[in-house]
């Protein structure tokens, strides 16, 4: 359009230049108006659909038998934003009562399955959820809370938000938000002169910009093109865009998008935008649950969530809120002496970082796991709704362990470390910690610390020794030094951890006590290729070259990477890919992927649960039991703990029944923390097991295993009422024969070398 | 070995001893009647044929009148993951495979060495055509089903179903 008229002007030579001026100048005008208004529309149509996806931890579930003591459940719902109220007075209160509890909760539809609203009473008995009944009648199988939203796939140094629909704004905000910030909104072009001839009065007297006049609609305009700058021109700018959105949009439309869109706070990274958003930052809960006094406060974030941080500045944010109630009371919204009592309120804001940056390293592997599927675009701005697999009490508590189990090891500050854990059966991962400060978002160790794994190998080297068939725990190989001659001619002479020969040992008590020695004959003997085989069924995705070092865990895995191999060792030998998704699901509730349970068997499961028993032994005898104080007295677990050269690298991977947790740690720039895996890991470990709901690892022995009792210093046949015997699994005929006495196990020599026994390896 | 682990083992020992033999007759029998009703079933499409729960498959020997006594026992959740076997069924029969699977997923999430599950997830898996998910399920449920023959002989049956037993 400014070419045409210009075209048109040339054609008339005769008029002066003053006219040729004033026309580009006009029509440069016009055209920049034409560009604002353009550019303003697109801004507002565009953001409607500029979603973050939204990732929700798994539901609780509620049933007769769980073991959740009412204090833990009490505390899972403060979590999830409910109120304790002991009228119930809607979905998201409870009630609490002796040794009972009332909950009303809230309906919600998880993954296309209706979870409805319910009103139902928990009884509680010995720390277990003893029945449920419904206020209608009936006692419920099962109740579902709704999942905890744990944050969203924002762009990096980006925006999150959570769009609320015009039905789940309360009343009262668009209101307050008039009374406080724009009187006139119903009634002004998007911009309000009355109230800029005060200000502009008022600057003049100070001669400086002091008062703002900004309409609601100048700060939607504002917020969309992220300036801060305060120069006239900037103003005109925004003027201008204002009206041209006040001509294109419904007062209902501008008002629906400021409160999606308005900053209102500041997350590490994130910056909170939109009062949906803000009500789950500063309250943990739905923006149609705030009270008065929460709502207000919001309100008065408006003004400048930095100066009034409720959490930094609780007293600026105190005073600003109730000038907001006062306002509101002065406007009729609400009673005076509502506003009153609202005013003596305190601010209620939750505690900030540990709820809403927390999941950051959990959330790095959603990101990763739905890369393979969603370009990011896709995932932050088309609002799918993401079902997790996170356990917010596990993973709170796994902050935690390892946060204080490194306070408590007493070292240095640059010793950090990871966790990881899953439910093997399932392959779900519970919870994923990158760092001791979860808060804050950085280098995510359980994904991208790649580091030796020491004698985490082991179990795969005496897998591969009992699939030869030529093994069985119970065989004898001898822990003697060994020197290995390598291609390249240097010669290779592995010692134990504690630089003693322990002569010939049963496999059960070399992988129990984690002797290099014996590990490494072994391993030479039923060679490398197999146990790299092994390796890679059990889930190792890389295929690592054949050097006998490989045999003392010469490999550098990341900690997730190490989850999934001993997750398919929990599993019975059952391979299930780790995952932290179960459903992405799009903005009209559709399902559009699952991610279902899969399982392959990579291992046969007489085999896995034959070296699983051992695993056992290494808790009970070898170089976990010095842990075994710590844990209750009739839990058995199975684990494996794993030290790298200089004592770089402390992990240890331990599984119960229901889940497997791998714990690792480390310096980044890998120095040596003097810690091995027992001293280390394995104490962070112990830390997050009261957290599950621990069940014994108790796997049935599959078909076909037959049990023996060996005396397990020598593996000598022996009996159950020999000392130092255990009991262990053989496959069929190949069952050691059974003592009739318990000379041969426990003879004068064999009870001198358990005497002479020292402490095992690592 | 904790005596209460000793114990667990002994007892463990005996039900194996105890239930071999008429474990070795119903899996020989079961065999038999399974691969029948199998072949019968298999060309009618639609959902698998729904046993009632607790009640014996087709053509299935009745249990052995003295149970062989459960070697593990019952987990927290059984009475849950009962109720959401049940909705399964109910949403199988009404032919919603995916609900079905979503909901003994959720099952197993809270009762994850529950071997009918397995089983349940893997008849499911094959009515939909995924014979390998099928195929693991069963082994997986096999690891579980010690001292439960029907249990067993329905998750071999699945098993030679898929094509890899």
């Amino acid at each position: 359009m400014p070419r045409d008229s210009a075209k048109k002007r040339r054609a008339k030579p005769r008029r002066s230049w003053l006219w040729k001026s004033v026309g580009a100048v006009l029509a440069i005008a016009i055209g920049w108006c034409g560009y604002l208004a353009w550019s303003v529309g697109s801004e507002f149509e565009g953001r409607r659909w500029d979603l973050p996806a939204q990732v929700y931890a798994a539901p609780l579930e509620l049933y007769a038998g769980r073991a959740l003591p009412a204090d833990a459940l009490a505390a899972e719902l403060r979590r999830l934003g409910y109120r304790e109220d002991p009228r119930l007075p809607g979905p998201g209160t409870y009630r609490l009562g002796l040794g009972r509890m009332e909950i009303a909760t809230r309906g919600f539809d998880y993954a296309g399955d209706q979870e409805p609203e319910r009103l139902v009473s928990l009884a509680f008995a010995n720390g277990r959820i003893s029945r449920i009944s419904e206020a209608s009648g009936g006692t419920a199988a099962l109740v579902r809370l709704d999942p905890l939203l744990i944050g969203s796939l924002f762009p990096a140094h980006g925006e999150d938000r959570i769009i609320v629909a015009p039905a789940e704004i309360p009343p009262l905000l668009p209101e307050a938000l008039k009374a406080v910030e724009d009187r006139r909104f119903d009634t002004h072009l998007g911009l309000d002169l009355r109230a800029i001839l005060r200000a502009a009065l008022v600057n003049v007297q100070a001669g400086e910009i002091r008062q703002g006049a900004s309409t609601l609609t100048q700060q939607l305009v504002r917020s969309y093109f992220l300036s801060n700058e305060r120069s006239w021109a900037r103003k005109i700018e925004e003027a201008f865009m204002a009206v041209a959105l006040e001509l294109r949009y419904s007062k209902d439309d501008l008002m629906h998008a400021y409160v999606n869109e308005i900053y209102l706070g500041q997350d590490g990274a994130r910056a909170v935008h939109g009062f949906g958003l803000a009500s789950q930052f500063y309250f943990g809960k739905p923006l149609d649950e705030l009270e008065l006094h929460e709502l207000a406060l919001l309100v008065a974030e408006v003004r400048g969530p930095t100066y009034y941080d409720p959490r930094r500045h609780p007293e600026r944010a105190l005073e600003r809120r109730n000038l907001v109630l006062r306002l509101m009371a002065d406007s009729g919204l609400i009673a005076a002496a509502e506003a009153d009592k609202a005013a003596a309120r305190k601010l209620d804001v939750v505690d900030s970082t540990r709820r809403s940056a927390t999941q950051s390293a959990f959330l790095s592997l959603v990101r990763r796991q739905l890369a393979a599927d969603y370009p990011a675009s896709e995932l932050e701005r088309t609002g799918l709704t993401v079902l997790s697999t996170l356990d917010p009490a596990i993973q709170s508590a796994a902050e935690g362990a390892l946060a204080d189990g490194i306070a408590a090891l007493g070292k240095k500050l640059d010793l950090d470390g990871a966790v990881v854990v899953t439910t093997p059966q399932t392959g779900e991962v519970r919870a994923l910690v990158g760092g001791r400060q979860a808060d804050v978002e950085g280098f995510n160790r359980a994904l991208d610390a790649r580091r030796q794994i020491g004698s985490l190998i082991k179990p795969a080297v005496y897998l591969a020794a009992l699939e030869s068939g030529r093994y069985t725990l119970a065989s004898v190989v001898d822990d003697s030094p060994i020197e290995v001659k390598l291609d390249n001619g240097d010669v290779w002479s592995p010692r134990n951890f504690d630089g003693e020969a322990h002569g010939p040992v049963p496999l059960v008590r070399a992988l129990a006590e984690s002797l290099n020695m014996a590990t490494v004959r072994l391993g030479l003997d039923v060679g490398l290729e197999p146990i790299r085989d092994v390796l890679q069924r059990l889930g190792l995705a890389q295929k690592p070259p054949l050097y006998p070092s490989m045999l003392l865990g010469a490999l550098a895995l990341t900690p997730i990477e190490v989850a999934q191999i001993y997750n398919t060792i929990a599993n019975g030998g059952f391979r299930a890919p780790l995952r932290a998704v179960r459903n992405v699901v799009d903005e009209d509730g559709k399902v559009l992927q699952s991610y279902p349970i899969e399982i392959a068997q990579a291992i046969d499961p007489a085999t896995m649960y034959t070296i699983n028993q051992a695993l056992v032994q290494v808790m009970e005898r070898g170089t976990g039991r010095t842990l075994r104080g710590q844990l209750p007295a009739d839990l058995v677990v199975a684990g494996k703990t794993g030290t790298s050269d200089d004592l770089r690298d402390s992990w240890f991977a331990g599984f119960t029944n229901d889940h497997l947790v791998v714990a690792w740690l480390g310096a980044d720039d890998n120095r040596p923390i003097g810690l091995t895996g027992s001293s280390g890991a394995a104490k962070i470990w112990a830390r997050v097991l009261p957290a599950l709901e621990a069940h014994s690892y108790d796997a049935p022995p599959p078909a076909g295993v037959e049990t023996a009792w060996i005396d397990y210093g020598t593996g000598a046949p022996s009996a159950a009422r020999c000392t130092d015997a255990v009991q262990l699994p053989f496959p069929p005929k190949a069952a050691p024969p059974r003592a009739f006495n318990c000379e041969g196990a426990t003879g004068l020599g064999a009870r001198i070398r358990s005497w002479l026994r020292h402490d095992g390896g690592e | 070995m904790s005596a209460r682990a000793d114990g667990r083992a002994r007892r463990r020992k005996c039900a194996q001893r105890k239930s071999a033999a008429t474990a070795a007759l119903v899996v020989l029998l079961g065999a038999l009647a399974g691969c029948a009703s199998l072949t019968a079933s298999s060309p009618a499409p639609g959902p698998a044929p729904v046993p009632a729960p607790g009640a014996p498959a087709p053509g299935e020997p009745p249990a052995p009148s003295a149970p062989s006594p459960p070697s593990r026992p019952q987990s927290d959740a059984h009475a849950a993951s009962e109720a959401l076997l049940e909705q399964s069924r109910a949403q199988r029969a009404a032919g919603n495979n995916t609900q079905a699977a979503a909901s003994i997923e959720r099952a197993l999430r809270i009762d994850p060495n529950n071997a009918a599950l397995w089983v349940e997830l893997g008849e499911i898996h094959l009515a939909a055509g995924n014979r390998s998910q099928a195929a693991s399920m069963a082994r997986k449920a096999l690891t579980l089903t010690a001292g439960d023959a029907a249990l067993a002989s329905r998750a071999e049956r699945l098993l030679r179903a898929a094509g890899s037993g």
